[in-house]
């Protein structure tokens, strides 16, 4: 019985694992082929299938002006707007958090759990909803198309997923270590960041993590609210589709902007495993 | 202001978690208690009887609905916890997790402005005291329930100038041995240092050996505050009664037969108490297990009764008898003789404590 279910965990998680891995490869493998190579037969690995160039990297590199795309910049874009709207985010999402886990507050008939809903509620409705607000709101302020107008719209986006995250957090932190911090000397302000913030670490992680993500992979507000001055990198990917798909560079394009995203799952992975974020209290 | 060592006084206070209601609830009922610096208390009572709720109105923690508490004379009902210089050490483990145990120690005094030399010499006697010095540059988390638990109760006594140090239940995750050891150097410390200790248990055996006066709490209301003789011999309520002591008090339902004597089952047992002006009859008599003695024969003040069961507890038997719907029970001396069937029990009359609507004459 034991065996069985040994065995058929292993299947399950090899089964598991090519099915992830599998594009990854295939991407990897479509990245260093030519026209040739992806066009006339189904070919699999380099120099024993076809003779692997460097042609579908060497583009996105580039400049337009000598026939590349170009994505370094928009990259950089992608990772100030992300990080800057993330930490921006955490903090002030944090500090909601804490408040609404902590006070007792009352508006008529709100009480906390309805404004803990308000703030996820932003993310209940499409975001195609928000794109005419959003448009018009940076348009009046001057920040359409620019790097900071997309952080403010990000902001609104990633802070309900950080208050949610973290409210949740600090519900499971037992009070009686804020009220220990109190007892020994702390005012509220000292025993939220000298004692509650560095025992929250693993649900500011956790906030963290998934605001990178949710802010890299955001298409739509970073496609409807740009045109020319600025461009985040999915939309520059998105728009290295032409007449014939470049099916190379695309696959190189799609690797290096899930960079990213696996190093930090392998960073967060490695604090995790560590047990330094385990059993916050007892 | 800095309260140290200080007459911590509770004026009137009472507490309601839900002050919107129009009928609230009131986890503590209107009182007044006035602790003695200096001195160890025990606070006692069933589960949920208010007890935390009164450390936490003394410690800051929570503000009474009503009333006011005094440091010295000095209002501090509106002062917050970090100015009232309290220490107070929950029932489960409360660490700062990302610090080493030494850390732990040091940060009520960190906290406020101890010098270095001041910290490291307040963190080692406390250490020592508690038996953690070999632990000091492990980070707290590594370590176990009860040595977490002393880390708790080490920082609560870091500081010698405190007003008082509040314990809520604090050796309930601590082994007997220790916790036996760790009663006594708190009586050590509250001796040396003169610091005011308020221990919250529901353990009698903890008040009792601990504490110099016992408050005994019931449903939000001080029953009785007393030396723990007098709870043990004067219990001023049939709860307190049934509550202190091991087995409970016996209780009978009684009636009064003369201005010093009662009938319980139709038989006459006299008391030291003065019941000329009670008008309803029926009352209730209670005598501690400790005091009913086996008599040779029938005669004054002695009852007749069925020996049903007796149990060797080693230092002493425990006997239950039966008199119609009556159960007594009398703890004796383990080498007394037993007979067996009918036996004579003696109540001696300055030890009866007659009780109407529960509350001692």
């Amino acid at each position: 019985m034991h065996k069985l279910y040994t065995f058929l965990k292993y299947t399950f998680i090899t089964l598991w694992t090519v099915f992830i891995v599998a594009p990854f490869l295939w991407a990897i493998s479509t990245s260093f082929k030519d026209f040739q190579s992806v066009n006339s037969k189904v070919t699999y690995i380099p120099w024993l299938d076809f003779e692997p160039t460097l042609e579908g990297w060497r583009v996105l590199v580039k400049s337009p002006a000598r026939g590349g795309v170009d994505i370094v910049e928009p990259y950089f874009n992608s990772i100030f707007v992300t990080c800057t709207a993330s930490l921006i985010s955490i903090i002030l999402g944090t500090l909601a958090a804490y408040a609404l886990s902590r006070f007792t507050f009352k508006a008529g008939f709100v009480r906390n759990n309805d404004i803990t809903f308000f703030f996820i509620s932003q993310r209940i409705m499409p975001p195609i909803v928000l794109s005419i607000p959003f448009f018009i709101f940076l348009s009046t302020i001057g920040l359409l198309d620019s790097l900071f107008g997309l952080v403010v719209v990000y902001i609104v986006l990633l802070m309900p997923i950080a208050v949610w995250i973290m409210v949740d957090f600090f519900n499971r932190v037992p009070k009686e270590l804020d009220e220990t911090a109190l007892i020994d000397g702390c005012n509220p302000y000292q025993a939220f960041y000298k004692v509650v913030l560095p025992n929250s670490i693993p649900g500011l992680i956790v906030a963290g993590m998934f605001c990178i993500i949710f802010g890299w992979i955001d298409f739509f507000f970073a496609f409807i609210l740009t045109f020319t001055e600025v461009q985040l990198l999915p939309v520059k990917v998105v728009a290295l589709n032409s007449s014939i798909t470049p099916w190379w560079s695309l696959s190189a394009s799609a690797l290096i902007s899930v960079a990213p995203l696996i190093i930090v799952a392998f960073v967060v992975e490695r604090y995790l495993s560590k047990g330094n974020l385990s059993g916050a209290l007892k | 202001m800095e309260f140290i060592m200080a007459k911590i006084e509770l004026s009137n206070i009472s507490h309601t978690y839900n002050p919107s209601d129009p009928n609230p609830t009131y986890a503590l009922n209107p009182f007044s208690m006035t602790w003695e610096n200096g001195k160890r208390y025990a606070i006692l009572g069933p589960s949920g009887c208010g007890k935390t709720t009164m450390l936490n109105i003394v410690s800051g923690l929570v503000r009474p609905s009503k009333g006011k508490i005094l440091f010295d004379e000095n209002d501090v009902t509106n002062l917050i916890t970090e100015e009232r210089n309290i220490a107070q050490v929950f029932q489960f483990p409360v660490i700062y997790n990302t610090m080493t145990v030494y850390d732990n120690l040091a940060f009520p005094l960190k906290c406020r402005d101890f010098s270095k030399e001041k910290i490291e010499e307040r963190v080692k006697s406390v250490s020592d005291t508690l038996r953690l010095s070999s632990f000091l540059n492990l980070p707290a988390r590594k370590l176990t329930a009860d040595q977490k638990q002393l880390i708790s109760l080490g920082r609560g006594l870091v500081r010698e100038d405190v007003a008082g140090v509040l314990m809520d239940e604090p050796l309930t995750v601590i082994d007997p041995d220790l916790k036996f050891r760790l009663r006594r150097n708190l009586k050590e410390i509250n001796e040396q240092y003169k610091t005011t200790l308020v221990y919250v248990t529901h353990d009698q055996n903890e008040a009792m050996t601990f504490a110099d006066n016992i408050i005994v709490m019931d449903q939000g209301e001080i029953v009785q505050v007393g030396l723990p003789k007098d709870l043990f011999e004067r219990p001023k309520t049939t709860f307190v009664g049934y509550f202190i002591g091991s087995p409970a008090m016996n209780i009978f339902e009684s009636e009064v037969s003369s201005d010093y004597s009662v009938k319980i089952n139709n038989i006459e047992i006299k008391t030291n108490s003065n019941l000329s002006k009670i008008k309803d009859k029926n009352v209730k008599l209670g005598i501690r297990s400790e005091f009913i003695n086996v008599a040779e024969k029938e005669g004054q003040n002695t009852i007749k009764a069925l020996l049903k069961r007796v149990e060797d507890f080693g230092n002493f038997k425990l006997l239950t008898a039966s008199m119609g719907d009556f159960v007594i029970k009398s703890k004796v001396n383990r080498e007394m003789p037993i007979p067996n069937g009918d036996i004579n029990l003696y109540i001696p009359p300055e030890k009866c404590c007659v009780y109407i609507n529960e509350k001692l004459i």
